[in-house]
């Protein structure tokens, strides 16, 4: 008898729940921790309605965090993360990063200098993407194909508080590669990632937050750079600028983000592009999502674990504007609904079930339906 | 300055008192048993979450003996208060994480100045974000600060 892959995922999970279960009030205060953080994320991930995409079990990311003080005035803080699982040379496996690695130097709380490996503080999940901080197996589609999560790179810049309501976070980074851009992922895989990153210019980034009430924060973030290292003589000068809102009251849970990208010179990159690979990228012009999620906690508030149903909806097109001449391919203007739900174990382990269905507006390509399963931790 | 440290499950009345601590800056009353707890002029109620404190900035007087009771809205986090360059403090508790109970540290300071505080157990990608300021005005009457209340 063959043993599906779903069964053995949902096994330990079941046997975990039931052992905190079992434990109860007794094991409420006894977390610890070491000298290294992490998160980690496991995900199942089952087609519906395509007979020929196997379903996929990957442990997507292993994540360990460090940090050091060398004095009130000066922190270190390091983040490296492995995804799915192997590295290899030359294969499309998976990938080992250095998402950050950057000094502080604490000055004022209005004005403080950093520089080091940063992540780009682009919209709500490339600076909070801790498994339990967000519903869904997946992060957003709007944080993969329009802002292209996890977004970091190498730089410095200036952090602060403007009188305990309004935090901000400025900085100069390298830039984008242009010849990187693609019509269907946008922005996705053009980061340097501080690896020998070309900086003839460099990039500017920043985000001002309003934190003035409890549970609310509103975002607003823009970026703005030369892409054009590879190809040194066309000039791609990209910007995105995105809005976002978390609101938490009582059992009710929301958030919303906008973002659009700007690429000048798009028509002239798929030709540059053509003419060395031969295939046009057939970047767009500018590129745009947004999103709208809702959520609400279920169970008693006396109850040791949490649960919490969400909805999403989001919409995103990676050719929103398209220069004269280019090929507008109508599968990559998307939307899609995502609901599903989340379980604690604990507020640093949970256990996330969705069903994910991406639409299209191409009348042959459908967009892809899944049922998706997954553990994610923080320690 | 005298310290005192708790922590309470909330689901219990008695409160479990984990340590007692005093700094350099002290008053000079000897530290004190922790059954016999400052009456504090005032509470300040503090909520940590990824990666923000809120209130992230409390304004109070010299001389007054704060309770500042920090609760988490998520993870477990830390408070760490930093003096002025010429002040030594010497608080550094846990927040327990979400549901997990209250944490609570008595603050009576002397000396004026901007005192920082902040997140010392690592919380995620943007732990260095969090931390706050309690401005501490020479007595008397400085304005009422914006987190507190009794």
């Amino acid at each position: 008898m063959s043993v599906r892959p779903i069964g053995l995922l949902l096994a330990p999970l079941l046997l975990l729940a039931g052992t905190a279960q079992a434990q109860g009030q007794s094991t409420q205060n006894t977390s610890q921790t070491g000298p290294i953080s992490g998160y980690m994320e496991m995900h199942y991930n089952r087609p519906i309605g395509d007979s020929i995409t196997p379903p996929i079990l990957d442990f997507h990311r292993f994540v360990l965090l460090v940090s050091h003080r060398f004095s009130d005035r000066i922190h270190f803080f390091g983040e490296i993360e492995l995804e799915h699982s192997v590295v290899e040379g030359l294969e499309e496996k998976g990938e080992l990063e250095l998402e950050q690695a950057y000094i502080d130097f604490l000055v004022t709380p209005e004005l403080n200098f950093r520089a080091g490996m940063m992540l780009a503080p682009m919209g709500i999940i490339n600076e909070r993407h801790e498994p339990p901080t967000f519903y869904g197996v997946e992060r957003p589609f709007v944080d993969t194909f329009i802002i292209p999560t996890t977004w970091f790179d190498v730089g410095g810049g200036i952090h602060g508080t403007l009188g305990g309501k309004l935090r901000y976070r400025a900085y100069v980074m390298a830039p984008l590669d242009s010849v990187e851009f693609s019509a269907e992922e946008g922005l996705r895989g053009a980061a340097q990632n501080g690896s020998n990153a070309q900086v003839r210019h460099m990039a500017v980034t920043g985000r001002l937050e309003y934190v003035g009430l409890r549970g609310l924060t509103l975002g607003a973030s823009f970026w703005r750079g030369d892409s054009s290292v590879t190809l040194v003589r066309l000039e791609t000068p990209t910007s995105m600028i995105a809005a976002d809102a978390r609101y938490r009251r009582g059992r009710f849970e929301g958030r919303a983000q906008y973002a659009q990208g700007f690429i000048e010179n798009a028509a002239e990159l798929n030709d540059a592009v053509f003419r060395l690979t031969g295939v046009s990228p057939n970047v767009g012009s500018q590129i745009s999502g947004y999103y709208l999620e809702g959520a609400y906690s279920v169970l008693p508030r006396d109850f040791p674990h949490e649960l919490g149903l969400f909805v999403r909806y989001e919409d995103f097109d990676t050719q929103f504007r398209m220069d004269q001449g280019n090929v507008l391919l109508p599968q990559f203007d998307r939307d899609a609904w995502v609901i599903g739900a989340n379980y604690w174990l604990d507020p640093d382990v949970v256990l996330k079930v969705d069903y994910s269905h991406v639409r299209s507006q191409s009348d042959i390509i459908a967009g892809p339906r899944s049922l998706n399963l997954g553990i994610g931790w923080w320690f | 300055m005298v310290v005192l440290m708790k922590r309470r499950a909330e689901t219990g009345r008695s409160l479990i008192l984990s340590g007692v601590l005093t700094c350099a800056i002290a008053l000079p009353a000897p530290a004190q048993e922790a059954t016999d707890r400052p009456e504090p002029d005032r509470v300040v109620e503090i909520v940590a979450e990824r990666f923000l404190f809120t209130p992230s900035r409390i304004t109070i007087e010299a001389g007054t003996t704060a309770e500042l009771r920090l609760t988490s809205e998520d993870t477990d986090h830390g408070f760490l208060l930093v003096g002025p360059d010429d002040v030594d403090v010497d608080i550094n508790i846990a927040i327990p994480k979400r549901n997990r109970g209250v944490a609570s540290v008595f603050f009576a300071p002397t000396e004026p100045g901007d005192y920082r505080f902040e997140c010392s157990r690592m919380c995620g990608a943007g732990h260095l974000y969090m931390s706050g300021v309690i401005r501490v005005t020479p007595t008397p009457s400085a304005p009422a600060g914006e987190g507190g209340s009794r």
